[in-house]
């Protein structure tokens, strides 16, 4: 086990990775009641079309991985596992965004019972025809509800608005016809490809001891027995960087209007990983918190003209294949805020960003950073986040303090291309 | 100075709580005005919570007072209103970087503290009334927050069924206040409901972070104006309990959603004043709080009609809800059996594993709140609101002690009293369904 001290914000990392190839990361939280553990697969939405190397090529149908997510709480002693968190006082959860699948549980007592819980239910499935039966008119459910959520649509909309043919556009959900096709036969076929240790991690924080935690996790491993696995290939088509569409309009009763829209990164922009993406991602941020963050210039003129109000948000995703700035919220008249923003921006970027606005907002990105690690679940679903992609989370702070103003400029003037602008807009029915 | 609970001090007729602990990296205030929950205020509360954020006498400008919390590394300036019974709850608060954290040597406490009375005391004027433009901006800001509440079609049929529900008490009156309020206020007369706000409503201070209560006494009697310290500050009555009614009302609202939004509200006739309390804590967690829950497993487990169908409790008011999101055309199938779950509650159709199961996931939920700094003000003041004050050691102590028999006896209290559903605007528009 090693150890990795953390001086700025006073935290010390724990990790080793076990024979079959599971990573697992404890860090201890001293005062702090609750412990918190996240079991997570290198395996999403996106990965639809794959192969282990040396077997077949497989396409499978949309919202598998989110599908086979709902069904791995199914336990063969028919109990849901839901129910065994319950009675050791847990709580338990999981989730699937487009490039992982993470399970989950919080508790203030039994955390011992409870992380065997975790590790066994999710290492050992259990599919039948009825069980896979029964979970669709759940899931069928849980898509009509994000069918009549004007946030999700107006966000969902401008992802699919970028992409041609990355399968980040599919919804993770998948729809009611894409997971009536699915079988226990192709869930077994994605859990073993996918669920193999070496393509996941663990991470434990709170109130715990790292050694027991590890040696625990060493011999519940020890027990189980995994077959070598070889390379799983993922295969993306080819991304244009132009647009799918430069705008996207749907009719849901909204009483307020939602407008969102962003940049798409260039193909050249993309592929990186490690230090040099956190910088890329990081550096992206400042940028456009200082055209458009709640202390711009902008932003307030925006606001005082009644286009915005403080929902109004900013954020950039950045993945390995894919990339993207997300701007926008709710607005009276998306069509003026559009117009205003057409017509703001450009003289924004070539005036560059200044060196007060640089600090201040490198400032308040810092503080804020600080603050997220009072937040266990955030540590853990970031830390493994930015880990699948080579970035380590606590360098978040040190490498906010070496971007240079520079680098936020150069970032500015490849991302903000109009040519890769698109827009996505829910209003009300007529 | 590590201890696990608030210290509570007074200032003048301000109650001042503190929570000395260096567990987290920040420092939280939160400052928390009651006012009755009424017509008259409840629009003018919602109003004043986003004005205030606007500008102070040093900031007048907004964006000068936005740069001065960036410049505080990032502190968040935060002000809302909610409802807790019939008070509305107008809340303030900060949270900022403690600076052992940062390569500086500037002391954030005192400046966020000043900060943070400044916006409450202080705001920006002219004329002896508020800046004209802000209220304008907020006015309108407050009308399309309002409009908003369609948009979330699981919060729009919440408030409705309430609306509903409790037609003729204040707590239907919805966070925000009310449309028809908006026109008829203005600078002048928003500045003298502030004045009045804030020399008349209780006040409680709350401080989580490596502070001791001491020190935050003494900051503040520098900081805050003589007269805010000594004024005289009235009693909100707790709500008033509702008359039963002598049937189930049934209500149908149609928008254009795919989803069916059924919620179901209940007179618990149970508050948190009452000996009762725990045992309405498991049985809300028993019914509906968690997933190994009656309406969790029958609903959506075993029928497959729902994604979520859970239940929850207002407590000051003595309210439950129960809400689900289903196919339209299955109404009548999950409104039988989220009735017949009722049904088992009343006949002590609850397992030992039940109960056990419930003891375990509530505890564990009121202890993971002592982790969140938010979450820790808001469990102390709930029990400051209901009069009672009892600490996390007392409740748990009394969720453990609860057996079934005072399960049921809750559950022979519990009445339902609204359904409401959402639909599309499909089927038989004049049928009650």
């Amino acid at each position: 086990m090693q150890k990795i001290e953390h001086r700025q914000v006073q935290e010390s990392l724990y990790y080793e990775r076990l024979p079959n190839g599971l990573e697992v990361y404890v860090l201890p939280k001293e005062g702090f009641s609750k412990t918190y553990a996240t079991f997570t697969t290198q395996y999403g939405s996106i990965d639809n079309a794959f192969q282990v190397k040396g077997k077949e090529k497989m396409v499978v149908p949309d919202g598998i991985a989110h599908f086979l997510e709902h069904k791995m709480f199914e336990q063969e002693s028919g109990e849901d596992v839901f129910q065994t968190f319950s009675r050791q006082g847990a709580s338990a959860n999981a989730f699937t965004g487009f490039t992982r699948t993470a399970y989950l549980f919080s508790c203030t007592s039994n955390v011992e019972r409870n992380l065997e819980t975790l590790l066994d239910f999710v290492q050992s499935p259990y599919f039948t025809d009825e069980n896979v039966e029964k979970e669709k008119g759940i899931i069928g459910q849980e898509i009509r509800m994000y069918d009549d959520n004007p946030d999700w649509r107006v966000y969902f909309g401008l992802i699919e608005a970028f992409y041609q043919n990355h399968p980040v556009k599919i919804d993770i959900a998948g729809t009611i016809d894409s997971i009536t096709q699915i079988t226990k036969e192709m869930l077994y076929l994605c859990y073993h490809t996918f669920y193999h240790p070496s393509n996941m991690l663990l991470f434990v924080v709170g109130s715990v001891d790292p050694e027991k935690v590890v040696e625990q996790v060493r011999n519940n491993q020890a027990k189980k027995s995994f077959a070598e696995q070889a390379e799983i290939l993922r295969f993306v088509p080819d991304e244009p960087d132009q647009v799918g569409e430069r705008r996207k309009e749907i009719q849901l009763s909204v009483g307020i209007p939602k407008c969102m829209f962003g940049f798409k990164e260039s193909q050249q922009a993309l592929g990186k990983s490690g230090q040099s993406m956190f910088e890329q991602e990081l550096a992206t941020k400042i940028c456009l918190e200082a055209l458009l963050g709640s202390d711009s210039e902008l932003y307030q003129s925006l606001y005082n003209e009644g286009l915005i109000d403080e929902n109004f948000g900013l954020d950039y995703a950045l993945e390995k294949g894919y990339g993207h700035s997300i701007i926008g919220g709710d607005t009276s008249n998306p069509e003026k805020l559009l117009a205003r923003i057409q017509e703001e921006l450009p003289k924004r970027v070539k005036q560059g960003i200044s060196a007060t606005d640089f600090e201040r907002i490198r400032k308040k990105r810092i503080g804020s950073s600080l603050r997220m690690f009072n937040y266990l679940e955030w540590i853990a679903n970031q830390f493994t986040g930015y880990r699948f992609n080579g970035i380590d989370l606590f360098q978040m702070i040190p490498t906010l303090e070496q971007i240079t103003l520079e680098q936020v400029n150069q970032r500015m003037r490849e991302h903000i291309n109009w040519d890769r602008f698109a827009v996505s807009l829910v209003t009300s029915h007529l | 100075m590590t201890r696990s609970q608030f210290e509570t001090g007074s200032l003048g007729n301000l109650r001042v709580h503190v929570y000395p602990s260096k567990k987290f990296k920040t420092t939280t205030l939160s400052i928390l005005l009651q006012q009755q929950l009424s017509p008259g205020f409840v629009t003018k509360d919602a109003l004043l919570s986003s004005v205030l954020q606007r500008g102070t006498q040093s900031y007048p400008n907004t964006l000068d007072l936005k740069r001065k919390l960036a410049d505080l590394y990032g502190a968040i300036l935060f002000g809302d209103v909610y409802k807790r019974g019939e008070r509305h709850i107008i809340q303030f608060g900060l949270e900022m970087a403690n600076e052992q954290y940062l390569q500086s040597q500037e002391s954030l406490l005192k400046k966020g503290i000043s900060f943070l009375i400044e916006v409450l005391t202080k705001p920006a004027t002219e004329n002896n009334g508020f800046r004209k433009e802000y209220i304008e901006q907020e006015k309108a800001i407050l009308k399309q927050k309002i409009d908003s509440l369609q948009d979330d079609k699981i919060r729009f049929a919440a408030q409705r069924s309430i609306e509903e529900m409790c037609a003729n008490e204040p707590y239907a009156l919805f966070n925000y206040g009310r449309l028809s309020d908006i026109p008829e206020i203005n600078e002048q007369n928003l500045y003298t409901y502030f004045q009045e706000v804030v020399t008349s409503c209780r006040i409680d201070i709350y401080c989580v972070g490596n502070v001791s209560s001491s020190h935050l006494i003494e900051i503040l009697e520098q900081l805050l104006p003589p007269e805010i310290i000594k004024a005289e500050r009235k009693e909100i009555p707790f709500s008033q309990e509702a008359t039963a009614k002598n049937e189930v009302k049934v209500v149908v609202d149609r928008l254009n959603v795919k989803q069916g939004k059924l919620n179901m509200g209940c007179r618990t006739h149970t508050t948190v004043r009452d000996h009762d309390y725990p045992a309405l804590l498991l049985y809300n967690g028993i019914l509906g709080g968690f997933p190994h829950s009656k309406l969790f497993m029958n609903v959506r487990e075993k029928a497959s009609l729902a994604y979520y169908a859970s239940s929850g409790i207002e407590s000051h008011k003595g309210i439950l809800t129960i809400q689900s999101g289903i196919e339209i055309d299955n109404y009548e199938k999950a409104v039988a059996i989220i009735k017949e779950q009722l049904q088992a509650m009343r006949e002590g159709d609850i397992t030992e594993t039940e109960i056990e199961q419930t003891k375990a996931t509530l505890t564990n939920q009121f202890r993971e709140q002592q982790d969140s700094p938010y979450n820790l003000i808001q469990f102390h003041y709930h029990s400051i609101l209901s009069g009672k004050q009892w600490t996390l050691t007392d409740l748990l102590q009394q969720i453990e002690q609860v057996e079934k028999a005072d399960i049921q006896r809750v559950a022979e209290k519990i009445q339902l009293d609204t359904i409401y559903f959402l639909r599309d605007q499909g089927g038989d528009p004049h049928a009650k369904n």
